[in-house]
Order: C-alpha cells, then sequence, then structure tokens
C-alpha cells in the first residue's frame, strides 16, 4: 500500500494533539497571574493611604513587578516545561514584596524591608537557571542558594539594628555599628556571589554557538551591570551622579529591563530554539511508557499538529510508515516541507511539517537532530514488528500449506490406494477360490495384500487421524486418551463447538506430543488433560506427575509443538521444575 | 428381522466407483437384489426412504463433507425405518462409531473394515447374519473395545481364553465357528461362554445374536463408563 505524506498528514491532524505536559497549566498560570496582578494593585493603593503621600517613584515596585509577571506569564505558557516563566513570576512577587517596605502600615512595611534584596537575588537566580530555567552544575545551586542567604539573612541586621529604620516590628536596637557591619558584610559577600555568577556565565559563553553567543553575551553583560550596579552605587559615591530619587527611579527602571530582555531573547532566536530543544530534551528524559509518542512531542514541540514522520527502510530505499508502508514525501511547491534525519551519515528517517506554521527549516533540523537516535530506534521498531510479524504470518502459511498436504495426501492414499488394493485383495481371494493358482501362493498374495491394507490404514493414520478428520479436536483426543497406558483425568470445553481446521491440526499435535512425552519420558503414574475454550481461545494443558525437567529447548518434540502454536500467533509454555512434574501450556486463538 | 419373500433387496452407498461396483457385483452373485446404489450421504437417504431395502450398505466417508456423513446418513435411515439392516464399512475403525451404532438399535447391525470384502465368503455370511438380525463387529473394533476396557472392570477378571471366546462372541461368531477357531471342543466353549457370563452376570440365552448384543452393549457401556470414570485426577 502507498500513501502520500500529505494523506497521513490530514487523519493525524484530526486526531486530538498530546500535549507535552500531563495537563494544560494554561488557566493555573492565568489565575496565578491575575492574583499577582492584584496584589500589585492592592498594593498602589496602600502606598497612598497614609497622610502623606510619598514620592511617586514608589509606584516602580509593583510596576516592575507587573513587567516580570507579563515576561513570566508568556514565557511559562509558551514552554510549559521550561522553568523560566514561574521563575520570573517568583521575581514579581518579589519586587511587590520589596515594594511592601514604603507602604504606611507598619507589619506590611516590615515584610518589605525583610524581603527588600530578594529581586536582586531572582534576578542571579535567573541568570543562572536561563535557559532551561533549571539550575545545571552544583556551582551554580551553590551560588543560587548563596544569593538567597546574601538577600535574605545577611539582610537581617539593617533591619534589626540599623536606626533609619527604626519604625519596623523586628527592630532589636539602635546598633549602627552593628548596621553598618551588616551592610558591609552583605555588600561584600553579595559581590563575591556576582562575580562567580559572572565568571560561571563567561564559562558558558565560551562553550555556545557563536551565533548564540551574540545574543546572549548582551543579556549576561546587562543583567549583570544592573545588578552589580544597585548596590554598589550606594556604596560609592563616585557612581551617584544624580539625586537619590532619580537614581532610585534610573535603577528601578534597568531592574525592570532585564525580564524585558529575557522576553526579548524568547521571542528573538537563541531562547526560542534552546527552549525548545531542551523541551525536547526532557521528553527524551521522561519515562518512555509515560511520555507522549515521539510524534506528539515533535508536533507540540515545534506547534505542527500535522507533523509526521517517515522513517527509512533501507532494504527498499524508501520512506515507510510506523507501520511499515511506502510513503512518499511531499513534492517541492507543496505547502508541506521534509527534513532529513541522520545519526552520524546514516539516513534514519524524515519529518513532515507544514511551512506555512514552521517557516524555518533550522529550526525543525535541530529538533530532528535532538531526536534523531529515539526516532532511528522508532524506526527499528518498527522494523522489527514487521518482520515480525512476516516472519509470522510465512511461518503460519508453511504450517498451514503442511497441513493441506497432509490432509491431501491422507485424502488421496483413502480415495484410490486403498480402494485399489481392497479390490485386489477380493481378486486374490478369488484366484485362491478358483483353484487356478496354487492355494499357497494364493494365501501368501492374500495376506500380503492385506498387510500392506493395513500398512497404509497406519501411515493415513498418521497423517491425519480418521476421528479428527471426521469428528474434530474434542473427539480425537477423546480416542488418543482411550489408547493411552495410564489414566488420565480428561477435562474438554463442554460447549465442544468446531474449531478451525488448523487449530485442531495443532492443537492435536500438541496434545499427542505432550501425552507421548509424559507416558514415555516422564515416568509419570497420572496425568490430566484440559482443554477448554475461553474468549476466543484455545486453552490446552497437559500436566504429569512424573520427574520433570523437560525444557523446550532439549527435547525437540516440545521445540516443534511451541513452533506450530507461535506460527497460529499462540503461546506455548512448559512449566518442568526437576522432580516436580511436567506442565505443558498452549494457548492458541481460535475466533471467537 | 421382516418376513419377507425373494431376495434381499439393498442400497449401497459407496463414493468409490470401483468400490461401489464392486460391492454391487458380489452381494449379487450372492443373491441379494441390488435396489439402488448411491454416490454420496444424500443420495443414499434418499433412495433408502424410496426403495424401502432390507439392508443398506453405507461408506462412512462420503461426500458431501467427506467426514463421518456416510455413518450420521445410516443412523438417520434407521431412525425413519427401524426394520432397516444397516452394513457401515469403512477404512479405519473407531469404536466410538460402534457405540453410535448400537445406541440406535444393537439388532441388524454390522461395522467392519473395507477390507473384509476380500474374503467374499465370509463377508458375505456376515451380511446375511446382519440382516438376519445379528450384530457384526469388525474383528478391530473388537479388540480396541477391549484395550479400552480399565480397571474395576469385569473384563479384567476374565482368563486370557475367555476373553478370547468373548472376543468372538462379540464379533458375532457362533459357538461352533469359535470351537472351529479355538481348536476347542463346542463343549469347551459353552463352558467357556458361560463362565463368561458368569463374571459378568449375565444371564445366559439360547438366542445366539441376543448374547452377541448383550456382550456388545455390556462392552459398550463400559468402555464408555470407563472413559468418563477417569475424569477426576
Amino acid at each position: 500500500m502507498t500513501g502520500t505524506l500529505s494523506d497521513v498528514s490530514r487523519s493525524a491532524a484530526g486526531r486530538r494533539p498530546t500535549r507535552l505536559g500531563a495537563r494544560s497549566p494554561t488557566l493555573a498560570v492565568l489565575f496565578l497571574a491575575a492574583c499577582v496582578l492584584a496584589l500589585g494593585a492592592v498594593e498602589i493603593a496602600l502606598l497612598f493611604s497614609g497622610p502623606v503621600d510619598p514620592p511617586w517613584q514608589v509606584v516602580l515596585f509593583p510596576v516592575v513587578g507587573w513587567v516580570y509577571l507579563a515576561a513570566g506569564v508568556t514565557a511559562w505558557l509558551r514552554r510549559p516545561s521550561n522553568r523560566m516563566g514561574p521563575l520570573m513570576v517568583v521575581g514579581a512577587l518579589a519586587w511587590i514584596g520589596a515594594g511592601l517596605a514604603n507602604t504606611p502600615v507598619q507589619s506590611l512595611h516590615t515584610v518589605g524591608l525583610v524581603v527588600a534584596s530578594l529581586p536582586l537575588a531572582v534576578v542571579i537566580h535567573l541568570l543562572l537557571a536561563f535557559p532551561s530555567g533549571r539550575l545545571r552544575g552544583t556551582l551554580s545551586r551553590a551560588t543560587v542558594v548563596a544569593t538567597y542567604f546574601v538577600g535574605l539573612v545577611l539582610q537581617a541586621p539593617r533591619y534589626l539594628y540599623d536606626p533609619e529604620e527604626a519604625g519596623n516590628l523586628l527592630f532589636v536596637a539602635d546598633r549602627s555599628d552593628l548596621a553598618d557591619v551588616g551592610h558591609w558584610v552583605q555588600h561584600g559577600v553579595g559581590a563575591i556571589v556576582i562575580v562567580i555568577t559572572a565568571l560561571i556565565l563567561a564559562r558558558r559563553l565560551r562553550d555556545v554557538a557563536p551565533q548564540q553567543r551574540y545574543v546572549l553575551a548582551p543579556l549576561y553583560v546587562y543583567s549583570i551591570a544592573a545588578v552589580l550596579w544597585v548596590p554598589a552605587s550606594s556604596d560609592l559615591e563616585a557612581l551617584a551622579l544624580w539625586d537619590p530619587l532619580t537614581r532610585a527611579t534610573i535603577q528601578l527602571l534597568v531592574l525592570a529591563g532585564i525580564p524585558v530582555a529575557f522576553a526579548a531573547v524568547i521571542s528573538l532566536g537563541g531562547f526560542a530554539r534552546t527552549g525548545e530543544i531542551d523541551e525536547l530534551g526532557a521528553w527524551l528524559g521522561a519515562d518512555e511508557h509515560a511520555r507522549p509518542e515521539l510524534r506528539d512531542a515533535l508536533a507540540d514541540t515545534l506547534g505542527d499538529p500535522s507533523l509526521e514522520l517517515a522513517f527509512w527502510d533501507g532494504p527498499s530505499a524508501a520512506y515507510v510508515d510506523a507501520a511499515g508502508n511506502t510513503v512518499a514525501l511531499p513534492p517541492s511547491g507543496s505547502s508541506r516541507a521534509a527534513v532529513e534525519v541522520s545519526v552520524g551519515r546514516r539516513r534514519v528517517g524524515a519529518i513532515v511539517y507544514d511551512e506555512t506554521l514552521i517557516a524555518d527549516p533550522e529550526l525543525v533540523r535541530r529538533a530532528g537532530r535532538v531526536v534523531a537516535a529515539a526516532l532511528d530506534r522508532e524506526r527499528l521498531t518498527a522494523e522489527l514488528r514487521a518482520s515480525r510479524e512476516r516472519l509470522r504470518i510465512s511461518r503460519a502459511r508453511v504450517v498451514a500449506a503442511a497441513d493441506t498436504e497432509r490432509r491431501r495426501i491422507a485424502h488421496d492414499l483413502h480415495d484410490t490406494l486403498q480402494t485399489r488394493l481392497v479390490l485386489l485383495a477380493v481378486e486374490a481371494h478369488g484366484l485362491r477360490s478358483d483353484g487356478s493358482v496354487p492355494d499357497g501362493a494364493a494365501a501368501e498374495l492374500e495376506a500380503g495384500i492385506e498387510t500392506a491394507i493395513n500398512e497404509l490404514r497406519e501411515l493415513v493414520h498418521g497423517l491425519l487421524p480418521a476421528v479428527l478428520a471426521e469428528r474434530g479436536l474434542y473427539a480425537a483426543v477423546e480416542d488418543l486418551v482411550d489408547r493411552m497406558p495410564l489414566p488420565i483425568a480428561l477435562e474438554l470445553d463442554s460447549q465442544r463447538a468446531p474449531l478451525p481446521p488448523p487449530v485442531e491440526s495443532t492443537g492435536y499435535f500438541v496434545v499427542s506430543e505432550a501425552l507421548t512425552n509424559a507416558v514415555k519420558h516422564a515416568h509419570a503414574h497420572e496425568l490430566g488433560l484440559r482443554i477448554q475454550r475461553m474468549n476466543g481461545e484455545l486453552t490446552i494443558e497437559v500436566k504429569d506427575d512424573g520427574i520433570g525437567g523437560a525444557s523446550a529447548g532439549t527435547g525437540s518434540g516440545l521445540r516443534g509443538m511451541a513452533e506450530r502454536v507461535e506460527a497460529l500467533d499462540g503461546h506455548l509454555s512448559v512449566r518442568s521444575p526437576p522432580g516436580g512434574g511436567t506442565c505443558v501450556l498452549a494457548e492458541v486463538p481460535c475466533g471467537s | 428381522m421382516r418376513p419377507r419373500r425373494g431376495p434381499v433387496r439393498v442400497v449401497i452407498g459407496e463414493d468409490q466407483a470401483l468400490m461401489r461396483e464392486g460391492l454391487a457385483l458380489l452381494l449379487e452373485r450372492d443373491g441379494f437384489e441390488i435396489a439402488a446404489l448411491a454416490n454420496d450421504a444424500d443420495a443414499l437417504v434418499r433412495a433408502a426412504g424410496l426403495h424401502h431395502p432390507d439392508l443398506v450398505v453405507a461408506d462412512i466417508r462420503m461426500p458431501p463433507n467427506e467426514a463421518d456423513d456416510g455413518l450420521r446418513a445410516a443412523l438417520e435411515i434407521r431412525r425413519s425405518a427401524p426394520g432397516v439392516a444397516l452394513l457401515v464399512l469403512s477404512q479405519h475403525v473407531l469404536p466410538r462409531y460402534a457405540t453410535e451404532l448400537m445406541d440406535a438399535g444393537a439388532e441388524r447391525l454390522g461395522y467392519l473394515l473395507k477390507q473384509r470384502v476380500a474374503d467374499v465368503e465370509t463377508f458375505c455370511s456376515d451380511v446375511r447374519r446382519i440382516c438376519a438380525g445379528g450384530v457384526v463387529l469388525d474383528p478391530e473394533v473388537v479388540s480396541a473395545m477391549l484395550a479400552r476396557v480399565r480397571r474395576d472392570d469385569p473384563v479384567e477378571r476374565l482368563t486370557p481364553r475367555q476373553r478370547e471366546v468373548l472376543a468372538l462372541m462379540a464379533e458375532g461368531r457362533s459357538n461352533q465357528a469359535i470351537a472351529k477357531q479355538l481348536f476347542l471342543t463346542e463343549k469347551a466353549v459353552a463352558k467357556h461362554v458361560s463362565h463368561v457370563y458368569h463374571e459378568l452376570g449375565l444371564l445366559p440365552c439360547p438366542d445366539d445374536h441376543r448374547r452377541v448384543l448383550a456382550v456388545v452393549s455390556f462392552l459398550t457401556s463400559e468402555s464408555a463408563a470407563a472413559s468418563s470414570a477417569a475424569t477426576p485426577m
């Protein structure tokens, strides 16, 4: 069967796309965003609830928080498995929290003082977690922990001892000396943390592709500079070019630029691609049974629900689908395009996508490189499945052909040769009666013919027992059991409905081999035979109480049984512990 | 047997033309009248309905299904005309078919291997014995049935000689014939027979075919019971 990929993709597009995440986070994210937005609004209202209005710049805290929020929600919704989005939302909360220090409510003012440095720590966290939102390496993780330590713990002397902040609830004593020491420790350790961060980022810059470096370097430099400048400007008077209010305004705007810069990188080149590759990486790492299909993962990541995979079939030098059917890649000029996927220099498949949805083939190519190994494995699985199916069909065909042949030969012998021999015997007897031949010779001839008839009868029985041909499996098994020299507990399906001829032949073969083995080799005293048909499957179980130790590998009889059963897509198992008897269990599909 | 004058009228069902003609010839030579020949089971049933024969000779494996169509046809004929004598021929003998035939009425019944036709005289006398109301089973069937007999069976208690006698009885032989075959006196055979009856708990009867009938029904029912008795393990 040959189809074109556009046919396939139509049906694929009709399928409900599976999301990468287990459930869509959209609603939850939007709800969270609404909450944070409201929080900012409440804060603004609070800022101006006091008897004296503060300078308008205090509004910038919640506003910068909203900027973080907008950037974070955008990233979160676009890349659900990327943690940059959630992290930026945390940044938004940190900004709104820090802004509380400007409210006239004492308790909120205290909270604001406690978290006042948190926004800077979050920026460091964002930088180190970029682009996936996950921290890579022990150094990064330790640095982020240190950052939060600097931002939250080393912040303490300021609200505990600084006389300027005496109005807060946590204020202990007017110890400006301790407050000063705390201030310098916080700024010193903070500077070290920032330097380490800068070094980590510099090392990362060295390792990325030049294209990415052009995007990442300004982002890193800008962010580091912004974080450095905020504390440094209060320490070094030389940097304080403007009056404190103007300076604070500029600082806040600069810090607000960081999430905007991240968002810009998201919508420009590097981050988008890295994010997609990252999502595919997360897919690759997921538990194979829990993750969605490769095609769905790619379709979801690249945003093309009509995306299709084609596997390269080396022997036929053509692309095939998962079912092994030959497919043609879309012709140029159609709205669909294909990108080849290779492992090393070996072609393994192609990703066929909609050019109107994905304009940049490079994006598909990169995704293809990430999943190449998975695609190759899927190709091998499809190939293996197809070849196993072919093998089974051909084996079934061989068994069926042999069966048909046996029936035909048995039938022919029965119809022609046996009849002829009987008539010959009649003639030989006639010779004896009419005395034309010496009596002894005639008797010898007659006896010879009778022997031939008996031998032929045995032969035909061996090919196809008459009772099997005439009365089916259950009767044949009963007769077989009757002839066995050991007592056999027989349990047959009560319906005794007719079975397909191949199942009857195979079933008889299994029963007769298993019983013969039990009688000949197992030194059994008692046998049990059960044949049951249930849910479209015929179950044959032969048990004995003999010496056990039989296995499908050793006994050619068992091997032959297994082959016949498997040819009908059935399964044969042998349980035969030494000294524990033998149980042969065959399950063969037999229609309803 | 129906009191009737004139030759015994026969319908033969056999799909092999050579065999069919051969049988017809043999029986005709021996004084039977061939009423009709049929080459499949359906035709056989029709012919029997049409000609009301005294005897139906049927091959077991016949068209249309090439299975046990001939046997089924014979049983069907016996159901609609219980007085008809049946001779069922086959290339293989199966005890189960003997049992089924017996269940349909253990008289005027024969079940033989086809090759028994070769000994024309014995065959024709068997056919006559069947028509006279007797039961004739092929020695192969009898020995297969005896082989099926399980433990706890009274037949097991018989001496080998008694079993031999029983087998020949089951084949429809008279005491005289048994004596001749086993090189015994008729008196000795009669003694064995009464021992067999005794061992099997059967009352002796004077009638030749009735005793066969009794013995055979005993064997068939016992063997049937034996196979089901083997069920629990």
